[in-house]
C-alpha cells in the first residue's frame, strides 16, 4: 500500500461511524457521502486527527429538477484528497459552519454562502465578502437558474450592516479600495489604539469579473483562454493546472517534452512573481532602493519569458493536450545565461535582507505566524513554508515534469516577514536550479495530442503549486463541450485568515508588510460577475457603450474648449 | 533707503523669491541624486517649478468639518517661518541680512514651523490618514528637535554666542566639524528629520497612510507646504555650512564665495540623498528611540567635552 492509499484508509476510517456511502472517483481521492447533520462530528474527527488540511469548499448546484445543492469538502494530505459530500436541499440551503473548528472555513465558507445561497449556520456575523453592496437579495449567481436580466430587474439590497458598524466608537483606518499600499483593490479596516491594530476585517471582490460562472457558458477550449486570465501574474500556473485536470478527465496522456515546456513556464513563472513581490514588499518598507533594483533585476526573467513564448504575461503556452511552442537552441542559452545573472542577483539580495540593520528591525519579529497557528488556519505556499510547515504540491504530489526533476523543500521555521522573505528568494534558487535541469535536458518528442472537443463525464481535482501556494480546480464535466462546473480556489483565498490574525497586536505601520506578506493576489481571489440595477441609478455598460461614451465625451470636450 | 533694501532682502534677494527659486533647484538636485542612486532616471530640471507651477493653478478643495481659516492659512505662515528664518542665515556667501543677540533659537524655531503647521492642519481635519499622519508628525518633531537643537548650539558654546553672524565668524574657517563630528552627525541627521526625508518619512509613509497629515491637501497649500520645505532644506543645509563646514568668508569676491557655498551644501546634499537610498523606512517608535535613546545622549556627551576644553585650562 502506497502512503496516499494508508493516509485515504485512515480517513475513510476515522469517518465510518458518519459515512453513507464511499466512491473512489480517481486515484488518490476518496470520497465520503454525509448526511448533513453529521457535517461537524466528521470535520472534527479529521481535525482532532489530524487529518490534512481544508483545501477548498466547492459548492454544486445539482439543478431545478434534483432540487438540491451539493457542497464539497476537499481535505488534503500530500498527494491524498479526502472529499465530504453534503447535500441539502435546493428551496432551504443550509449547511453547518465549520468555522469554529477550521478557521481556514470561513473566507471559503462565506464566498459559497453569497454564490450558491446556501445558509451557512453558526458564522460569526458578517458583511459581504464578494458581492456587491447594491447586489439583489437572493439572487445567487452560481445557481444553474440565475438569470442577469432577472436579477437586474429586482430590487438591490439595503445598505447592509457590516463589521464597522457594529463598532462605531473605535478608530477605524481603512486601507483600501483605493490606496498607495495595495496594487489592487481590496478593503480593509483596521481598528487602532494609537498605532496598535485591534482587530481586522476584509472586504473583497472589487475586481470579481464572473469567471466560474462563465466558464460554464465557453467550450473547454475557450475557457483555457480565460482561466490564464483569472490572474495577471501567475497566469500560466492557472491554464496549466485546468488543462492538466480536462486532460484527466479525457485520460489523456502528454508527451514528457510538454510537459517539461509546462514546468519550464511554471518556474520561471515564480521567479518573475516573486521578484515582483520582493520589491513589493521592500517598498511597503519604504526601502525604494531595493524595489527599484529588485524590478530592474525582474526584467531579465521578463525578457526569458517573452523571448520564449512572445509574451510578457498572458504566455498563452498551453494546449489542452500539450504545449504551443518548442524551445529553441538559442533560447536554452538565453534561459541559461539569465539564471545566472539572476542567481547571482538573488544571492545579493538574500544577503540585504537577511543583513541590512534597517531593513531587519521592520522584518524580525514581525507579523509572527507560529507553525501551529499556519496549520490551524490553513495557510499554503510560501507563507506556510516560512512559518516550518513542509506543503509544496510540487513534491507532496508531482505533477508536469516534476517527477523527473523534483525540487528539495525549502522551509524556515521563523514564521515572521523575515522568514518569508528568506523562503522567497531561497526558493528561486531551487527554481533555477530546475530551470537550468529542464533545458539542459528536454525530452525529445511532441508537443501536444489531440483531445476532444466534447470530455467524458466526470469530476476532477486538479491542484498546482501556484507561486502563492497550492492552487486547486473543480472540474466537473456532463459529457458535453462545455463544462458543467469549475470551480478555482486561489492559495491568497486560504491565506487571508493568516493576514487577518497576525495583524492584530501589530503596528499601524507593520500592515502594509504583514498584508503584503502573503504576496495577496486581489484578482486571484475575486471572479464574481458584477450587477448594477436600474433603479440603483447605475446600469450595465457594454464594452461597446463604454467605447461610444468615451469617444462622445471627448469630442465634447474638445469642442468646447 | 534702508527701508527699501530691507524690503529687497525680504522679498527678493537674498531671501523670497530668489531663495525659493534657488531651493526649486535644490529639490530638484535631490530627487535627481536619490533617483540615481536608485538606479531611475529621475525628474528633468525644470519638474519642481512645474509641480508647483501646476498644484497654484489647482482649485484648493476644503474638506468638511474643518476649519477654513486654519486650512488656508496654516500653509502660508509656514512659508513665511521658513523664509523669516533665512534672513538671519549666512546664504550664497553673503552675510546674513539681519541679526541679534539670540537669533539662533529664533531661526532653529521659526525653521520648526512648518512641522508644527502640518501637525496642526493635520490634526483639524476629520480624515483619518491626516489625523494619524498629525500625530507622528509631532511625536516626531518632540523626537529630534531637541538633539537638532542641542547640535546646533555646540558650536554656539564654543563662541560664546547666540548670535549666528557672529558664531560663523567664529566657525569661519575653522570647520568644526573636526572637533564637534557628534554634533555634526546629530545635527545633519535632525534636518531629515525636521524634513522628513527616508528613513524618517513615517509621518509621511504612504503605504501606511497616504500622505499623512497632507493628505487632504490640493492646490496652493500644498504648493506653500511643499515650497516650506523646500526653503527649510537649503536655510538647514546653510546653517550647517555656516556652524560646522567652515562657512564662506564673505570678503571673497562674488562668484568665488556663491561658488563655496553652493559646493558645500550640495556636498552635504549628496550626503542627505545617499542616506535617503540606504535605508528602508523607521517605524515612528523606532525614530523616536534612535533619537532619545542615542542622539540626544551622544549630543550631551559632546556638549560635556566641549565645555571641559572650553572653560578647564588643560
Amino acid at each position: 500500500m502506497t502512503v496516499t492509499e494508508d493516509a485515504l484508509a485512515k480517513g475513510v476510517e476515522l469517518l465510518k461511524p458518519w459515512t453513507e456511502e464511499t466512491n473512489v472517483p480517481e486515484k488518490g481521492r476518496t470520497d465520503v457521502i454525509l448526511r448533513p447533520e453529521n457535517l461537524l462530528a466528521a470535520v472534527d474527527v479529521l481535525h482532532r486527527e489530524p487529518w490534512g488540511h481544508l483545501t477548498s469548499i466547492t459548492g454544486l448546484d445539482l439543478g431545478v429538477d434534483a432540487g438540491e445543492i451539493e457542497v464539497l469538502y476537499h481535505f488534503r494530505r500530500q498527494a491524498a484528497v479526502l472529499g465530504l459530500r453534503v447535500r441539502t436541499p435546493r428551496d432551504a440551503a443550509s449547511v453547518a459552519s465549520i468555522w469554529d473548528i477550521l478557521p481556514s472555513a470561513s473566507f471559503m465558507e462565506r464566498e459559497m454562502s453569497e454564490m450558491l445561497g446556501v445558509d451557512v449556520v453558526g458564522m460569526p456575523p458578517h458583511g459581504r465578502l464578494f458581492l456587491a453592496d447594491d447586489w439583489p437579495e437572493g439572487a445567487y449567481p452560481l445557481r444553474k437558474d440565475f438569470s442577469p436580466e432577472e436579477a437586474a430587474q429586482q430590487r438591490p439590497a439595503e445598505d447592509r450592516p457590516g463589521d464597522a458598524a457594529e463598532k462605531p466608537q473605535r478608530f477605524i483606518i481603512p486601507i483600501g479600495p483605493q490606496h498607495p499600499a495595495l496594487k489592487e483593490p481590496g478593503h480593509f479596516e483596521f481598528c487602532v489604539d494609537g498605532e496598535i491594530i485591534t482587530s481586522a476585517s476584509a472586504r473583497l471582490g472589487y475586481a470579481h469579473r464572473g469567471i466560474e460562472k462563465a466558464t460554464e457558458a465557453r467550450t473547454w477550449v475557450q475557457d483555457l483562454y480565460l482561466l490564464e486570465r483569472v490572474c495577471g501574474i501567475c497566469s500560466h500556473i492557472h491554464a496549466m493546472t485546468y488543462c492538466q485536470g480536462v486532460e484527466k478527465l479525457a485520460g489523456i496522456e502528454v508527451p514528457p517534452r510538454a510537459r517539461a515546456i509546462r514546468t519550464l513556464m511554471a518556474e520561471l513563472e515564480r521567479v518573475h512573481s516573486h521578484m515582483l513581490w520582493l520589491g513589493v514588499g521592500a517598498h511597503e518598507a519604504g526601502f525604494d532602493t531595493l524595489f527599484m533594483y529588485a524590478w530592474r533585476d525582474r526584467e531579465t526573467v521578463m525578457d526569458l519569458l517573452e523571448s520564449l513564448s512572445g509574451n510578457r504575461v498572458n504566455y498563452s503556452a498551453n494546449l489542452l493536450g500539450g504545449v504551443k511552442f518548442d524551445v529553441g537552441d538559442g533560447q536554452i542559452k538565453a534561459v541559461l545565461d539569465g539564471a545566472d545573472i539572476l542567481e547571482k542577483r538573488l544571492h545579493h539580495y538574500l544577503d540585504v535582507a537577511t543583513t541590512d540593520e534597517s531593513f531587519l528591525i521592520r522584518t524580525q519579529g514581525i507579523g509572527t505566524m507560529t507553525q501551529q497557528q499556519a496549520e490551524v488556519l490553513g495557510t499554503v505556499g510560501p507563507t506556510a513554508r516560512a512559518s516550518g510547515v513542509t506543503r509544496d504540491l510540487r513534491l507532496d504530489a508531482p505533477y508536469a515534469a516534476y517527477p523527473d526533476f523534483p525540487v528539495k523543500p525549502v522551509v524556515a521555521s521563523g514564521g515572521d516577514l523575515l522568514a518569508r522573505f528568506v523562503v522567497r528568494i531561497e526558493e528561486l534558487f531551487e527554481s533555477l536550479r530546475v530551470v537550468r535541469a529542464l533545458v539542459q535536458n528536454l525530452p525529445e518528442g511532441d508537443l501536444a495530442v489531440r483531445v476532444p472537443t466534447k470530455i467524458p463525464e466526470g469530476e476532477t481535482v486538479s491542484c498546482s503549486e501556484a507561486p502563492r501556494g497550492e492552487l486547486y480546480y473543480y472540474i466537473e464535466s456532463g459529457g458535453a463541450d462545455k463544462p458543467e462546473r469549475i470551480k478555482v480556489r486561489t492559495p491568497t483565498l486560504a491565506n487571508w485568515g493568516a493576514v487577518l490574525s497576525t495583524v492584530v497586536g501589530c503596528q499601524l505601520a507593520d500592515v502594509p508588510m504583514v498584508l503584503a506578506g502573503i504576496d495577496p493576489c486581489f484578482s486571484c481571489n475575486d471572479r464574481m460577475v458584477r450587477l448594477r440595477t436600474e433603479s440603483s441609478g447605475r446600469r450595465l455598460w457594454s464594452w461597446e457603450e463604454l467605447r461610444r461614451y468615451g469617444i462622445e465625451y471627448y469630442r465634447c470636450k474638445t469642442s468646447a474648449t | 533707503m534702508q527701508n527699501i533694501s530691507d524690503l529687497i532682502a525680504l522679498a527678493i534677494f537674498p531671501g523670497g523669491l530668489f531663495l525659493a527659486t534657488i531651493a526649486l533647484g535644490y529639490e530638484w538636485a535631490n530627487r535627481k541624486l536619490v533617483a540615481r542612486l536608485q538606479n531611475r532616471l529621475g525628474p528633468p530640471w525644470y519638474q519642481p517649478l512645474a509641480d508647483l507651477a501646476k498644484l497654484l493653478a489647482k482649485d484648493e478643495v476644503l474638506p468638511e468639518r474643518t476649519i477654513g481659516a486654519l486650512f488656508h492659512g496654516l500653509p502660508i505662515v509656514a512659508l513665511a517661518g521658513v523664509l523669516t528664518a533665512a534672513l538671519y542665515v549666512p546664504l550664497f556667501g553673503l552675510r546674513p541680512s539681519f541679526g541679534f543677540d539670540g537669533d539662533l533659537i529664533v531661526a532653529i524655531y521659526l525653521l520648526g514651523l512648518p512641522t508644527m503647521c502640518i501637525g496642526l492642519t493635520g490634526a483639524s481635519n476629520p480624515d483619518r490618514f491626516s489625523l494619524v499622519g498629525a500625530t507622528r508628525t509631532l511625536t516626531q518633531f518632540f523626537s529630534y528637535e531637541a538633539p537638532f537643537l542641542l547640535g546646533l548650539l555646540g558650536p554656539a558654546l564654543v563662541a560664546g554666542s547666540w548670535q549666528i553672524g557672529q558664531i560663523a565668524a567664529l566657525a569661519r574657517g575653522r570647520w568644526l566639524v573636526l572637533t564637534q563630528p557628534v554634533g555634526f552627525v546629530v545635527t545633519l541627521i535632525g534636518l531629515m528629520g525636521e524634513l522628513e526625508l527616508p528613513p524618517f518619512d513615517a509621518p509621511e509613509a504612504e503605504t501606511e497612510i497616504v500622505a499623512g497629515a497632507l493628505t487632504e491637501y490640493s492646490g496652493r497649500g500644498l504648493a506653500f507646504f511643499r515650497l516650506a520645505k523646500d526653503v527649510e532644506l537649503v536655510v538647514g543645509m546653510a546653517l550647517i555650512a555656516a556652524l560646522y563646514l567652515g562657512g564662506v568668508d564673505p570678503a571673497l569676491s562674488f562668484p568665488l564665495s556663491a561658488l563655496i557655498f553652493f559646493a558645500k551644501t550640495l556636498t552635504i546634499l549628496l550626503v542627505l540623498a545617499i542616506l535617503q537610498t540606504i535605508f528602508a523606512r523607521l517605524r515612528i517608535d523606532q525614530t523616536v528611540g534612535l533619537w532619545w535613546r542615542y542622539g540626544v545622549l551622544l549630543v550631551l556627551v559632546q556638549w560635556f567635552v566641549t565645555i571641559l576644553g572650553r572653560y578647564l585650562p588643560l
